[in-house]
């Protein structure tokens, strides 16, 4: 039996180990912020009966454009998502035709930790938007991406668009661990969430999901006319 | 009827061994706790709040803390297992893993040594729960270091 005791003791070690990892995991998904429900709003009955909840998100959001747009696009980004930059000089392009028509809202959505920068940019992105240049900064983490994705220490990159945008560096690097920045990031996630978004890019038009085939620069110009038509009804 | 029982007596040398492999396992699992909880955050990929010190983000989301796509933290956790493991064995007289023990926290020590450079130098931002892990290692090494010297000196 005593021969035995130094294993006994062992495994217990680990069955504590094991079961205080599942408990502190448990608590970080009932934390997540697709539970969280708290300052939501409430959208009509799914098929199962249950009450969807809709998170609102950051406020005011990252937009361009006006707020009674007859369309608005909502976008779900992650900068590190490869489809993601691909469809951003599509945006851009529905941005310089339909100027005003259209309202484009930008909604963090970091793939963590499928992307390991991610975070870090989004982060970049929010600081820049507490000096007035989110979407300068946006711009640039989509246009390099493939520059930025495989490098090792991202830090001195964003801090050199930072610097290439006119920010106040020191004040961008403090930034980045803002509770604002963190904020912000964490409302859109639990927006996404609440929305069923599970992957980016992932865009609503006047609410609407649309399949990402539906991204293609045609059928989006399609699918924006046909709202713009709804709409001068 | 009183049984006379032979006495056994412990050796002072097996009696520090007893005390220091019983501190080594107590401060293996305050880092193996420390670490998993720094693993699952980083796996949940949940922001942590240092209350201390700033910076806990800044370290856990720099490149520095994954090793081939793994958590550092996650390694960690395992390191400190067999670390507690390998203090209960040689508590229990495995002479081996005693032995064991004194390589492994001699190398946890170079990466602690590392890991602070990275902190204090590269990254530029401490974790509390870093520096937790680092006290750990640090104490530990001087634990095996004093069992390793005062185990030589009475052989000798």
């Amino acid at each position: 039996m005593k021969r035995a005791l130094p294993f006994v003791i062992i495994l217990l070690a680990l069955g504590i180990a094991v079961g205080a990892a599942w408990y502190l995991k448990q608590n970080a998904i009932s934390n997540s912020p697709s539970i969280l429900n708290n300052s939501a709003s409430e959208m009509p009955a799914g098929k199962s009966g249950a009450a969807a909840v809709i998170e609102p998100g950051a406020e005011p959001p990252h937009s361009i454009g006006e707020a009674g747009a007859p369309v608005t696009l909502e976008e779900f980004g992650d900068f590190e998502c490869p489809p993601c930059a691909m469809l951003h000089p599509e945006l851009k392009q529905i941005e310089h035709e339909y100027g005003q028509q259209v309202r484009m809202i930008f909604r963090e959505f970091p793939l963590v930790p499928t992307h390991a920068h991610a975070l870090a940019a989004a982060r970049s992105a929010e600081a820049a938007g507490l000096q007035g240049k989110f979407w300068e900064m946006h711009d640039l983490l989509y246009q390099n991406q493939k520059l930025w994705h495989g490098a090792f220490d991202v830090r001195p990159i964003f801090e050199g668009y930072a610097t290439q945008i006119g920010l106040d560096v020191e004040r961008f690097k403090r930034d980045l661990g803002n509770e604002i920045v963190e904020g912000r990031i964490f409302l859109d996630g639990k927006r996404g969430h609440s929305l069923g978004v599970t992957g980016t890019p992932t865009v609503f038009l006047n609410g609407r999901e649309l399949s990402f085939e539906s991204l293609a620069l045609d059928k989006l110009r399609g699918e924006i006319d046909a709202e713009l038509a709804k709409a001068a009804k | 009827m009183v049984q006379n029982l032979p006495q056994t007596r412990i050796s002072p040398n097996k009696k520090s061994g007893i005390i220091v492999y019983s501190l080594a396992a107590v401060l293996s699992l305050i880092g193996l706790f420390d670490a998993l909880y720094l693993a699952v955050e980083h796996i949940s990929g949940r922001s942590v709040r240092c209350t201390i010190v700033t910076g806990c983000d800044e370290v856990l989301s720099s490149p520095y803390a994954t090793v081939a796509g793994i958590p550092l933290a996650f390694i960690g956790a395992i390191a400190y297992f067999a670390c507690f493991s390998l203090a209960i064995l040689a508590i229990f007289g495995y002479r081996l893993a005693g032995d064991l023990l004194t390589i492994l926290v001699v190398l946890m020590f170079l990466v602690t040594l590392i890991l602070l450079y990275l902190q204090a130098f590269v990254i530029g931002y401490f974790c509390q729960f870093c520096l937790v892990s680092a006290g750990v290692t640090i104490i530990l090494t001087i634990l095996v270091a004093v069992r390793y010297y005062t185990s030589l000196s009475m052989r000798s």
